[in-house]
């Protein structure tokens, strides 16, 4: 290698180009303006707090309205790695709020947090059994080799399994099976964009609609079930026993939601995309020709599932009396026990940042809560929606679905969820409606996510292939948004008062 | 931040290159400056032809050339906080190219086909983890016997620009070269938008070049100001112009009648110090009106465009910048150098 290309790579290839890297190292001004979004939020926490709190809210509840605003600009701008909003949050309660550091410590943690961390855990163990390829074999045999066939067989196989084991695992477990398929129909990208479109939007919209049919399904259930617990629950009251939810109770009221929405995902998707090819037989018969190439299944790859399966039992039978936290957990430890995984596996895995962000989140809105902030906040909503004749029924449920629905599409649905349950659930309770209708209403609405690469994991982790544009998105996401949110209102309005809701 | 770089390539265990402590106490490389070039890859047509274009400015200049994809720093947010390096293991284990590798696989294509790159040059590997991700930085590094380097790069930065923007100044690049997308839309996360090319073109602090569809083969127009830097610039420009064989069209424009004369005088100068140094002009213009419309009209039959930028524009400046360079830049519908 000539000296002089040499010289320039160890400029640009190191640790040391790493550091150059750092926008401030670029001059002042292009950390300003690479940060513009971080200042701005601070500016408009620092203004909203300025203010005198207006009538029906303590000068507690301003602050955490202000550091819930700021949240949210930098949920959707991202201008600092997320985990830090966090941390700013843990800051913002022991400063601004003059919370003690331990009572704040200690309210990060709690069974929803536990259940994150514990699912993130199992999602990244049941990733590395690469069990991808047994299910691939199973979609191909069952499916034939028509695209229209493949695409349902992937949608299918997709929902059942995200609705347990987590929509991130499965789209990533899934991924390589529809790229492999694209691939091997044509090497040449933009003869297949169709093809392409139809097959990853298989996944992740299977994904996302399945998402809602257990608490398993995303971190946005577990902490719906965490406030309903947290906001409504008194043990000393019977009749608030209802809001403990468990497992079973949760699918009884989602998992039908999911099961409506499976076939218009397919419809929906060859009535936008028209794939090129409607039978894919040459790239089907070499797919099965590699995955014959495993040979059978192997005993871990049963020991894997048999490990899985125990987690799942357990969840539906002891998630009201451990919590879903403690099942994930003891999933995590079964798997590393039994030596399915390494522990540095789960720790490059994880993004354990999350979990604090989520955890900070969760802390943010019951603080949201105890202050009477997210009761205010709600009576202003609805205040504002009066005036349009929507003040509860049908019309304030299509209003909450609709508000979730454009939040979750700017930011993560745990962290939308996380941040506007706490309004939405207090809005139900001002509003004279069932806080259990109002919370899977947006608990459910927060899976709508359509629009936007960062809507939903399955969305984003699709996107990485390369194969979709930012705008597939919005050509799909719209319908798949109206005709997802009739299905809901339908639901809320017809099947879940047959059900006791 | 940074990880260690690897002394061998993992899959064929053949020597990684060195990691230096600092940028700047690499050594300078012996010999004379070589013309380098450094191309945005996102696998659009936009960046296969704005190869097309470093090819032919490279043909006459011996140039090295630097195929740059950038992909954004994951935020796992997205991903409900299962890494996404996760995912791409994933895809690595069944066998499949990640997008970078797949769009710097039909850039290498390309320049085998036009004939820039042979089997017989050496080929070595250098990688970086960083950001916390495996996969990192990386390089492979093609060298041909006569000495001339083709690079491909696959960099991980905080957004696609700013990882354009400081590969391009860490490695003190001659030329930047950026196609701008014109009615097709790119995919992935390593997409150069529109609004991607103009920050680059405006924030770089060295030459840019941003290539459209539209390919005129009259020349490169050069675009001159009554300053000494700016015949400078058309000097330096003219060479490169020289080297690939495109002829060299000369322009000034006066806003008013009364700098007529002088825009005349600088045309006049930069013709002849061209001339001198054994560069062809074929044609020189001084006109009067408005340099923006003007320089656009004039350059239609043209297929670049070269305008000069001198204001000195640092940090939040940069990116308020309106100068006539920009202006040219969005209105043109060829192929705009910015030359500083």
């Amino acid at each position: 290698m000539h000296p002089a290309v040499q010289a320039r790579l160890d400029r640009t290839l190191g640790q040391a180009a790493q550091r150059h890297r750092a926008p401030v190292v670029r001059g002042f001004g292009a950390f300003l303006w690479d940060k513009r979004w971080f200042f701005i939020a601070l500016a408009v926490g620092a203004v909203l707090m300025s203010f005198s709190p207006p009538e029906g809210l303590d000068r507690r509840g301003l602050i955490l309205i202000a550091m819930s605003v700021v949240a949210i600009i930098l949920f959707v701008t991202e201008p600092v790695p997320l985990p830090t909003v966090a941390l700013m949050i843990i800051l913002g309660q022991v400063v601004l709020l003059g919370i003690d550091s331990t009572s704040v410590a200690e309210s990060l943690m709690s069974d929803s947090v536990l259940f994150i961390m514990g699912s993130l855990m199992l999602a990244v163990a049941v990733v590395k059994q690469k069990l991808d390829k047994r299910i691939a074999y199973w979609i191909v045999r069952m499916t034939g080799t028509g695209t229209i066939n493949v695409c349902v067989g992937i949608s299918i196989v997709s929902g059942i399994l995200a609705s347990f084991i987590g929509e991130h695992t499965v789209a990533a477990m899934m991924l390589p099976v529809a790229i492999t398929l694209i691939t091997l129909t044509s090497e040449d990208s933009r003869k297949v964009r169709g093809l392409a479109a139809v097959l990853l939007f298989s996944i992740s919209y299977g994904c996302s609609i399945a998402g809602i049919g257990t608490p398993s399904g995303g971190a946005r259930n577990a902490i719906m079930i965490g406030y309903w617990k947290e906001f409504f629950y008194d043990p000393t009251n019977p009749e608030t026993a209802k809001y403990v939810v468990d497992y079973l109770t949760w699918m009884l009221y989602s998992y039908p939601i999911f099961l409506i929405q499976l076939p218009f995902v397919t419809l929906i998707l060859f009535y936008t995309f028209k794939p090129e090819h409607r039978n894919i037989s040459r790239a089907v018969v070499r797919l099965r020709e590699q995955i014959r190439a495993q040979g059978p299944m192997k005993s871990a790859d049963w020991v894997s599932i048999a490990a899985f399966a125990v987690v799942l039992s357990g969840w539906l039978t002891f998630s009201d009396t451990l919590g879903l936290g403690t099942v994930a957990i003891f999933g995590a430890v079964a798997f590393l026990v039994i030596g399915l995984v390494r522990w540095e596996d789960l720790n490059s895995g994880v993004n354990w940042g999350v979990v604090l962000l989520y955890a900070a989140a969760i802390s943010l809105g019951v603080q949201m809560k105890d202050s009477g902030a997210a009761l205010w906040v709600a009576n202003a909503f609805l205040d504002l929606l009066s005036p349009l004749g929507i003040e509860g029924g049908i019309p304030l449920w299509t209003a909450v679905s609709a508000l979730t629905t454009g939040v979750t599409n700017m930011m993560s649905n745990g962290a939308a969820v996380a941040v506007i349950g706490p309004i939405t659930l207090k809005m139900a309770a001002a509003a004279g409606e069932s806080p259990l209708l109002i919370g899977f209403i947006t608990a459910i609405s927060s899976a709508f996510a359509y629009l936007t690469v960062i809507g939903t994991p399955a969305c984003t982790i699709v996107y990485a292939s390369g194969y979709l544009k930012t705008t597939d998105f919005l050509r799909v996401g719209y319908r798949m948004v109206i005709v997802s949110t009739v299905l809901l209102i339908i639901s809320a309005s017809l099947f879940w008062p047959l059900i006791g809701l | 931040m940074a990880g260690k770089a690897s002394r061998e390539n993992p899959e064929t265990g053949e020597p990684a290159l060195r990691d230096s402590e600092s940028p700047t106490d690499v050594p300078e490389a012996a010999g004379p400056p070589r013309f380098s070039l450094l191309v945005c890859i996102d696998g659009t047509d936009a960046s296969y032809r704005a190869l097309r274009h470093a090819v032919r400015i490279g043909s006459g200049t011996g140039a090295d050339l630097t195929l740059l994809y950038v992909r954004p720093i994951d935020q796992d947010l997205r991903t409900g906080g299962m890494q996404i390096s996760v995912v791409r293991e994933n895809l690595l284990d069944w066998g499949l190219e990640l997008p970078g590798g797949t769009a710097l696989r039909r850039g290498r294509e390309l320049l085998v086909e036009l004939g820039w790159l042979n089997k017989d040059w050496q080929t070595e590997f250098a990688h970086v983890d960083v950001q916390g991700d495996p996969l990192g930085d990386n390089a492979i590094i093609y060298s041909s016997p006569e000495g001339r380097s083709i690079v491909l790069r696959l960099l991980i930065a905080p957004s696609v620009a700013s990882g354009i923007l400081d590969e391009a100044k860490l490695g003190e690049f001659d030329l930047l070269i950026v196609g701008m997308p014109e009615g097709e839309k790119g995919s992935g996360p390593g997409y150069v938008s529109r609004k991607i090319a103009r920050r680059v073109a405006r924030e770089h602090t060295g030459a840019v070049l941003v290539t459209r569809a539209r390919e005129e083969s009259d020349g490169h127009l050069v675009c001159i100001a009554n300053y000494e830097g700016s015949i400078v610039a058309a000097q330096k420009h003219a060479e490169i112009a020289g080297r690939c064989a495109s002829p060299v069209f000369l322009l000034s424009v006066a806003r008013a009648a009364d700098i007529l004369p002088d825009s005349r005088k600088t045309v006049a100068t930069a013709k002849e110090r061209i001339e001198k140094a054994g560069i062809p002009v074929s044609g020189t213009t001084a006109l009067v009106g408005d340099p923006v419309a003007l320089i656009v009209e004039q350059g239609r039959p043209h297929s670049v465009i070269v305008v000069s930028r001198f204001q000195k524009r640092t940090g939040w400046r940069q990116i308020f910048s309106n100068s006539i360079a920009f202006k040219v830049l969005k209105r043109a519908e060829n192929s705009v150098m910015i030359t500083r």
